[in-house]
C-alpha cells in the first residue's frame, strides 16, 4: 500500500482539531478544575457530593487532550503501529479510540438531553435551530457552579429553551411551531444581557425525542466498546484458563471440559444469551457477563488444541527434559506460540460481541433503555424509517465499520502469523 | 457451462416474475380485511383472553343480549340479541328471557335453553378455566366458585329461561352476556380437556359470521352467514383477520389497498394517512390510561404533597402532543371522560409547573444542600428508579421525558426497562417502588380493585393506596344500582383521588382506527373495532 | 443442557400465569391455572417429572398454546426447514461459483472485487440489511411484500398464482439471511483453493500433463471443500435452529421466533421442547458433515492411490 500518510500524523492531526475547535470548553474544563480542587479544601461536604463520574470524565480527556499530542511528539520513534501508513482500518480504530476517550470533548451536547420536542424532534442531518439561554441565575451561583453549567452537560437544562424563530423588539419573542410565546427582556427584575440567543446545531440529525444523535452515536461507541472489551476479557480469562488446564493436565479434567464445550457449542448461543437476559435483566453488567461467558467454547478450543500438539513438538519435550520449571515452561515456551491463534480469536470475538450486544438491543433486550445503544437506535430508527432515515443509517454504518475494521484486522493478523495464505 | 445456464434461468425467472407482483389489486367489494398484531391463540369464547379475540368471538358466537356503545351519556345501551325480550321479577332477583326460535348452529341443531344453561355451566366450571371463572358473584354458587344449576335456572320449554340471581345482589343484563355455547359439541369431551381441543375445531357457531379457514400465524377468515338473523344483504360477505405483526407493513399495506382497517395508527402517521383521500380516520376516545405508579408504603411517596408536586413536574403536555399527537386528553383520575355522567367535570388537570413542584417538594422538608442538584431531606437523597416494561415504545417515550422532568426538579431518577414478565411479577407482588403502567377501564366501571385498601378486594392497588373514605365510596358504589346517586358517588371518588394523587395520572388514550373509505356503514366505538361489523358494507 | 435450561427457568423471575391476571379476571383463575401447569408441586418433584418425561420424548403441553409441545413444534419447524434449506443452498451454490470465478484468476480484478465485497456484505448486520431492504423494496419501490409467509388471500389462488406468492414473499428474507453466509463460504473457499492450488502435488500434476479443468475438477475441489464442509455443517444446524432476527423482521412463523416467544412468555416445556430440537438438529447435521467428510476423504485417497 502506498505510504500517504501515517497513522501518528492523522491521529495528531485530529487531535489538534479538536483542540482548536473546542479550546474554550478545555480552558473551561481547566477552570473548572481548579475551582473544583479549590473546593475541595475550603468546602469537604460540597465537594463529594460533587464527584461524578461525568466530571472526572470532563477532566480526564480534558487533561488528556493535552498530553496525548505531546506523547505522541515525544515518543515519535518507539511506537511502531503509529509509523505505518493509514489503512482503512487503523483509521476505524484511531476514530474510535478518540470517540471513546474523548466523548465529552466532541459533542456538544448529552447524549439524553432533550427540551422542547416539538421543535427539536426529526430534524435532518446539518439543521439547526435557534436556542435562548437564559442567563439570569447564573450569578446567584458562584463561580464553580456556574462554569458547571458551562462545561457539564446535564440531561435537562431549565434555563434553555429551543424556537423555531425568534423576534427581537420590547418583548422578546419566540415561535414553537407557529405558537408565540414572549419573555419580558426589560423590567424590574430582567435585562437584555440576561437573554443570549444563539444557533444550535445538530450534525447528524435528530431522533423522535429531540436528542441530538451525534452525541448519542458518540456516546454508544463507548457503551459498545465497553462491553466488547470487558465481555472479550472474560471470555479471553475463561477459555485460555480452560483451555490451558485442561491441555496442560489431560485427563479427565480434559475430557470432561472438552465435553462441555462440544455441549455448548451444540446449542444455538444466541436463545441461551436471550434466555439468561430475558430472565435476569438487561442490565449493562449481566450483559458483559452473559456475552463474556457465551463464546468461551472457542477459545477454548484453540488454547487447548495448541497446547496439546505443543506439548509433543520436540523442542518442548526437550526444554522439559532440561530440567526447565514449569512456570518458565509455559511463559518462555508456550505463551508465544499460543498468542497469535488466541489474539486472531479475541479480536473476531470482540466483533460478534458487539454485534450481538446490538442484535440485543435491536431485539429489545439491550441496554438500549438506560444508555444510548447503536443497536437501540437502529431499533427505535425502524418505526421512522419512512420519514426519519437519519436516525437509523448512522447508527447502522458505525456498527458496519466496526465490523469491517475488526474483520479485516483479523483477518490481516491471521495472514501475518499464518504465512502459508498468502493474501 | 451447466451452472451458468442455470443462474441465468433464475436471473431470468426474477425478471419476469417481480414485474408481476406490482399493483396486485386485492381490493375486493363483499371482502373486508382488518389487520391485527398477533394471532388469536384461541377463537373459544371460553378462552378468549385477549380483547381481541374477545371481539373476533363475538362475531362467531351469539350472546343473550348485545350490547352498544351510547355516546350521549357515555354508558352501554342493551338490546336483545338471542333472547327475543325479558321481563324482570319485582325484586330483580330473577329474569324471564324468551329466545328466538330461528337461531340455528352451523350443524343444523336449534339453539335452545338448554344451550344457556350448559354456556353458563362450564363458564363457571373451575375445571375449565375459562376467563369468566369466578366473575358470577351474582349467582347461587357452590362452593368452588361454579354456578349451583338448580338453584340459578329454570326452563319449561326450549325457547324460555328463568335465571335467578341471589338477593340483594343487583344483577344487571351485563351479568347475563357470555356468549352461548353449543352443549351438544362440548359435551363430548372431558371438560379439563377443553383448553387442549385443536384450534379450528369449535367450527359449530351460531353467530352473523362463520369460521371459513383458519391459517396459524397467518389468516383468519370469517364468512358472513346468511341464514343468520342478523344478516342483511348487500352486507360483507367474508372478513379476513391478517396477522401482520410489524406496524410499518400494517400501515404500509393500508396504503396500498391491501388491508381495510387497522387499529392503534400511531399519531405521527396520521397526517400521512389523512391525506391520502381513500382513508378515514375514526378516533375512539380512549378508556385506556397510562401512570406512573408510586409505592405509597416507602417514606419516599408517603406524602400526597410529594407526589402531588411529582405531577406538577410531570410534563405531560409535552408526551401528549408530541408522542400521542394529542389523540389523548389529560387525565385527573380513573375515570375516563367518555363515562360523561359519571366523569368528574369539575377538576382541572394538574398543570406542568417545575416551580410549583419544587415549592410543595420544599414545605415538605425537601432540600438541596450539598448543591449536587439532587434534594435531600434528612440526609436522605431523593433518588428512585423509574422500572417500565420493555418493548412499549409509548412507555419509553414517556419515561425519557419524564426522567428528565425530575431531574430538572432535583430529583434523581433513572429509568430502567424491565423484561414484561419481569416486570409484570415484580408490580405485583408490590417490590416496585416507582413504575410506569397502564390500566383499561373496563365497561360497565368497577374501580374496587384498583383502589381498595384491603388488598384481598383491591387486588390491583399495586401502590397500597391506603384511604378509608375511599374505601367507604367504592362500597357503597358497589352496592348502588346504574344512576345519578351512583354517578355521584364516582365524582367524589375521583376527587379524593385527585388530591391524593396516588399515582400520577398522565393521559387518556385514543384508539385511533384507520379504515378504507369503501367501508359504509361503520361505526367504530370503545367496545371494539369490529364490534357489530356484520352492519358493515362496501361502497361498489 | 436440557436440564441446565430448566434450572435456569425455574429460579428465574416471572410467571406463566401472570397473563391471567387482569382485573377482568378472577384472581382464582390464575391460581387455578398455576396448578393445572403443575407449578405449585415443589421443584423437586417437577424436576423429577421433567426428567422422566423426556426420556419418554414427551416435553408437556405448551402453556401459551395448549397442545402438545411436539405438535407446537412441528408447525414450525417445517417452515423453518424449507427456508434454512434455500438458505443454505443457495449460500452453497452462489459462494461455490464465486470462488471458482476469483480463483481463475488470482489477485485479478475479479478476484479483488469478490474478496472486497464478501468483506464487506460479511460486517454488515442482518438487521440493518433487512430493514433497509424493505425500505427499499416494498416501501419505495413497491415490489416486494414486506413481511409475512404468503398474502391472506392465497387460498383463492391457482397453483401457480401460490407459488408466485410464496416465493415473492420469501426473496427478502433469503437475501437477508444468504448474504452473510455467502460472505463467508466464498471466503473460506476461495482461500482454501488458493492454498490448494500451491499444493505441490498439484504442481506434480500439471508436471503429470493434465489440463488444468481436470486437476480442478478431480483433486482442487474435493480438497478444497472438504474443510469447508464441517463449517457448513455447523451453519446448517445453525439455521435449523432458527434464524432469529430475519424471522422478527420479516414477521416469518420460524424456531427463532417460536423459542424467544416462548422464552418471553416463560413458556417452559416449550423453551425445553425448542432448545432439544435445536441441539437435536444441530448435532446430526455436524453429523452429516462428518459423514460426508469422511466419504470425500475416502474417494480423494482411492483416487490418489488409482
Amino acid at each position: 500500500m502506498k505510504k500517504v500518510i501515517s497513522n501518528r500524523v492523522f491521529l495528531f492531526s485530529v487531535l489538534i482539531l479538536i483542540l482548536v475547535f473546542r479550546f474554550e470548553y478545555i480552558i473551561n474544563s481547566f477552570l473548572l478544575l481548579f475551582y473544583f480542587i479549590k473546593l475541595f479544601f475550603t468546602d469537604y461536604s460540597i465537594a463529594a457530593g460533587q464527584c461524578t463520574l461525568n466530571l472526572f470524565d470532563c477532566f480526564l480527556s480534558a487533561i488528556l487532550i493535552i498530553i496525548l499530542p505531546a506523547v505522541i511528539v515525544i515518543y515519535r520513534k518507539s511506537l511502531r503501529f503509529l509509523n505505518s501508513g493509514v489503512s482503512f482500518s487503523s483509521i476505524t480504530i484511531i476514530i474510535l479510540f478518540i470517540l471513546y476517550v474523548f466523548a465529552p470533548l466532541i459533542t456538544t451536547s448529552h447524549p439524553e438531553f432533550q427540551k422542547n420536542i416539538n421543535v427539536t424532534k426529526l430534524l435532518p442531518p446539518l439543521s439547526s435551530v435557534d436556542q435562548i439561554h437564559s442567563l439570569k441565575n447564573h450569578d446567584a451561583l458562584g463561580t464553580y457552579f456556574s462554569l458547571k453549567q458551562k462545561v457539564i452537560k446535564n440531561s435537562f437544562d431549565d434555563n434553555l429553551l429551543f424556537a423555531d424563530s425568534i423576534k427581537k423588539d420590547s418583548v422578546l419573542s419566540y415561535f414553537q411551531k407557529g405558537q408565540r410565546y414572549s419573555l419580558l427582556i426589560s423590567g424590574a427584575d430582567h435585562s437584555e444581557g440576561d437573554f443570549k440567543i444563539s444557533r444550535k446545531h445538530f450534525l447528524l440529525g435528530t431522533d423522535e425525542f429531540g436528542r441530538d444523535i451525534f452525541s448519542r452515536l458518540v456516546y454508544g461507541a463507548r457503551i459498545s466498546i465497553t462491553i466488547g472489551i470487558l465481555s472479550v476479557l472474560i471470555t479471553f480469562i475463561l477459555g485460555s484458563l480452560l483451555g490451558f488446564f485442561a491441555g496442560f493436565t489431560g485427563g479427565i479434567l480434559d475430557s470432561s471440559l472438552n465435553r462441555l464445550s462440544e455441549m455448548f457449542l451444540s446449542f444455538p448461543v444466541i436463545f441461551l444469551i436471550i434466555l439468561i437476559i430475558a430472565l435476569f435483566g438487561n442490565s449493562i453488567v449481566s450483559i458483559i457477563i452473559v456475552l463474556g461467558f457465551s463464546g468461551w467454547m472457542g477459545l477454548f478450543k484453540i488454547v487447548r488444541g495448541e497446547i496439546i500438539t505443543l506439548k509433543e513438538k520436540d523442542y518442548f519435550l526437550t526444554a522439559k527434559l532440561l530440567g526447565v520449571g514449569n512456570f518458565k515452561l509455559i511463559f518462555s515456551e508456550m505463551l508465544p506460540v499460543i498468542s497469535a491463534p488466541v489474539i486472531v480469536n479475541l479480536i473476531f470475538q470482540f466483533g460478534n460481541v458487539i454485534l450481538a450486544e446490538s442484535a440485543l438491543s435491536y431485539l429489545g433486550l439491550g441496554t438500549g433503555g438506560i444508555y444510548p445503544s447503536w443497536g437501540g437506535m437502529i431499533e427505535s430508527g425502524q418505526s421512522y424509517i419512512t420519514h426519519a432515515w437519519w436516525m437509523i443509517l448512522f447508527p447502522g454504518l458505525a456498527l458496519f465499520f466496526t465490523l469491517f475494521m475488526t474483520n479485516s484486522l483479523g483477518n490481516r493478523i491471521k495472514i501475518v502469523f499464518n504465512p502459508r495464505v498468502k493474501k | 457451462m451447466k451452472p451458468k445456464q442455470v443462474f441465468f434461468c433464475i436471473v431470468l425467472i426474477l425478471a419476469i416474475y417481480l414485474p408481476s407482483c406490482v399493483n396486485n389489486n386485492h381490493e375486493k367489494n363483499d371482502r373486508i380485511v382488518v389487520a391485527i398484531p398477533a394471532d388469536a391463540e384461541s377463537l373459544n369464547p371460553l378462552f378468549a383472553f385477549s380483547f381481541q379475540e374477545v371481539n373476533i368471538t363475538e362475531l362467531l358466537y351469539l350472546s343473550l343480549v348485545q350490547h352498544e356503545w351510547n355516546d350521549s351519556d357515555g354508558d352501554v345501551k342493551t338490546s336483545p340479541m338471542a333472547a327475543k325480550n325479558w321481563v324482570w321479577n319485582d325484586d330483580s332477583t330473577t329474569i324471564t328471557l324468551n329466545l328466538r326460535d330461528d337461531i340455528n348452529w352451523r350443524d343444523g341443531h336449534k339453539l335452545t335453553a338448554e344451550d344457556v344453561i350448559f354456556s353458563f355451566d362450564v363458564y363457571s366450571d373451575p375445571d375449565v378455566q375459562s376467563r369468566f371463572f369466578g366473575t358470577f358473584n351474582k349467582f347461587y354458587l357452590e362452593k368452588d366458585q361454579h354456578i349451583d344449576l338448580q338453584k340459578s335456572f329454570d326452563s319449561d320449554n326450549p325457547y324460555t329461561i328463568k335465571i335467578h340471581f341471589k338477593p340483594h345482589s343487583n344483577p344487571g343484563l351485563v351479568d347475563i352476556d357470555p356468549p352461548i355455547l353449543p352443549k351438544h359439541v362440548f359435551s363430548n369431551f372431558d371438560r379439563k380437556k377443553f383448553v387442549q381441543l385443536e384450534k379450528g375445531n369449535d367450527s359449530v357457531t351460531c353467530g352473523p359470521f362463520y369460521l371459513s379457514k383458519w391459517n396459524p400465524t397467518q389468516s383468519i377468515i370469517l364468512k358472513a352467514d346468511e341464514n343468520s338473523f342478523l344478516y342483511k344483504p348487500g352486507t360483507v360477505k367474508e372478513l379476513i383477520f391478517k396477522v401482520i405483526p410489524d406496524y410499518n407493513s400494517r400501515v404500509t399495506q393500508l396504503k396500498n389497498g391491501e388491508i381495510d382497517l387497522m387499529e392503534n395508527v400511531k399519531p405521527d402517521q396520521l397526517s400521512d394517512l389523512k391525506a391520502l383521500n381513500r382513508i378515514k380516520i375514526s378516533a375512539v376516545k380512549g378508556r385506556e390510561y397510562d401512570y406512573a405508579g408510586w409505592n405509597n408504603k416507602i417514606d419516599l411517596f408517603s406524602n400526597p404533597k410529594v407526589r402531588n408536586a411529582l405531577t406538577y413536574a410531570i410534563n405531560r403536555e409535552e408526551i401528549l402532543t408530541e408522542y400521542l399527537g394529542n389523540n389523548g386528553d389529560l387525565a385527573v383520575g380513573p375515570v375516563a371522560p367518555i363515562f360523561k355522567d359519571s366523569y368528574n367535570h369539575n377538576l382541572k388537570p394538574f398543570d406542568y409547573d417545575p416551580q410549583k413542584a419544587k415549592e410543595l417538594l420544599a414545605s415538605d422538608g425537601w432540600e438541596d444542600i450539598n448543591k449536587d442538584g439532587i434534594l435531600e431531606k434528612n440526609g436522605v437523597q431523593f433518588s428512585f428508579i423509574l422500572n417500565y416494561a420493555g418493548g412499549n415504545p409509548r412507555r419509553e417515550f414517556a419515561a425519557t421525558v419524564i426522567k428528565n422532568n425530575l431531574k430538572a426538579i432535583g430529583v434523581d431518577v433513572k429509568a430502567e426497562p424491565l423484561e414484561q414478565g419481569v416486570f409484570m411479577e415484580k408490580m405485583f407482588t408490590h417490590k416496585l417502588n416507582a413504575w410506569l403502567a397502564g390500566w383499561s377501564v373496563p365497561i360497565p366501571i368497577d374501580l374496587k380493585p384498583y383502589w381498595y385498601s384491603d388488598l384481598k378486594q383491591g387486588s390491583f392497588n399495586l401502590t397500597s393506596y391506603k384511604n378509608s373514605t375511599v374505601d367507604e365510596l367504592l362500597d357503597k358504589i358497589e352496592k348502588s344500582k346504574p344512576g345519578s346517586l351512583k354517578n355521584e358517588l364516582y365524582k367524589q371518588l375521583q376527587e379524593i383521588l385527585y388530591q391524593d394523587e396516588p399515582v400520577s395520572f398522565l393521559y387518556w388514550i385514543d384508539n385511533n382506527v384507520a379504515y378504507n373509505d369503501r367501508l359504509e356503514n361503520i361505526k367504530i366505538t370503545p367496545l371494539g373495532s369490529v364490534h357489530h361489523c356484520w352492519n358493515w358494507s362496501v361502497k361498489n | 443442557m436440557v436440564c441446565f435450561i430448566f434450572i435456569l427457568l425455574r429460579i428465574s423471575p416471572g410467571d406463566p400465569s401472570l397473563k391471567f391476571v387482569s382485573p377482568e379476571l378472577n384472581p382464582g383463575l390464575a391460581q387455578k391455572i398455576k396448578e393445572s401447569f403443575g407449578l405449585n408441586k415443589p421443584i423437586a418433584e417437577q424436576f423429577i417429572q421433567f426428567i422422566s418425561n423426556i426420556f419418554t420424548g414427551n416435553f408437556g403441553v405448551s402453556y401459551e398454546f395448549r397442545k402438545p409441545v411436539a405438535g407446537v413444534i412441528k408447525n414450525y419447524l417445517y417452515f423453518t426447514f424449507v427456508f434454512s434449506l434455500i438458505s443454505f443452498i443457495i449460500q452453497i451454490t452462489i459462494s461455490y461459483f464465486l470462488a471458482l470465478l476469483s480463483v481463475k484468476k488470482i489477485n485479478g480484478i475479479v478476484d479483488r472485487f469478490l474478496n472486497k465485497t464478501s468483506l464487506v456484505l460479511y460486517a454488515i448486520p442482518s438487521f440493518v440489511l433487512g430493514v433497509f431492504l424493505i425500505f427499499i423494496f416494498s416501501e419505495k419501490l413497491k415490489l416486494l411484500p414486506a413481511s409475512g409467509l404468503m398474502s391472506y388471500d392465497s387460498e383463492s389462488l391457482s397453483g401457480s398464482a401460490r407459488i408466485t406468492d410464496y416465493f415473492l414473499h420469501m426473496i427478502l428474507p433469503v437475501i437477508t439471511l444468504s448474504l452473510g453466509g455467502i460472505a463467508v463460504f466464498y471466503k473460506y473457499l476461495r482461500d482454501n483453493l488458493d492454498e490448494v492450488f500451491n499444493k505441490p502435488f498439484v504442481l506434480n500434476s500439471y508436471g503429470y500433463g493434465l489440463s488444468k479443468k481436470e486437476i480442478t475438477k478431480k483433486h482442487i475441489i474435493p480438497n478444497a471443500i472438504s474443510p469447508l464442509i464441517s463449517i457448513a455443517g455447523v451453519e446448517l444446524g445453525i439455521l435449523f435452529s432458527g434464524a432469529l432476527i430475519t424471522e422478527v423482521i420479516f414477521g416469518l412463523p420460524g424456531m427463532g421466533r417460536l423459542t424467544v416467544n416462548a422464552i418471553l412468555s416463560r413458556d417452559y416445556p416449550l423453551v425445553v421442547g425448542c432448545t432439544f430440537i435445536s441441539g437435536v438438529l444441530i448435532i446430526i447435521s455436524n453429523l452429516l458433515a462428518d459423514l460426508l467428510k469422511a466419504e470425500i476423504d475416502k474417494r480423494l485417497i482411492a483416487g490418489m492411490i488409482n
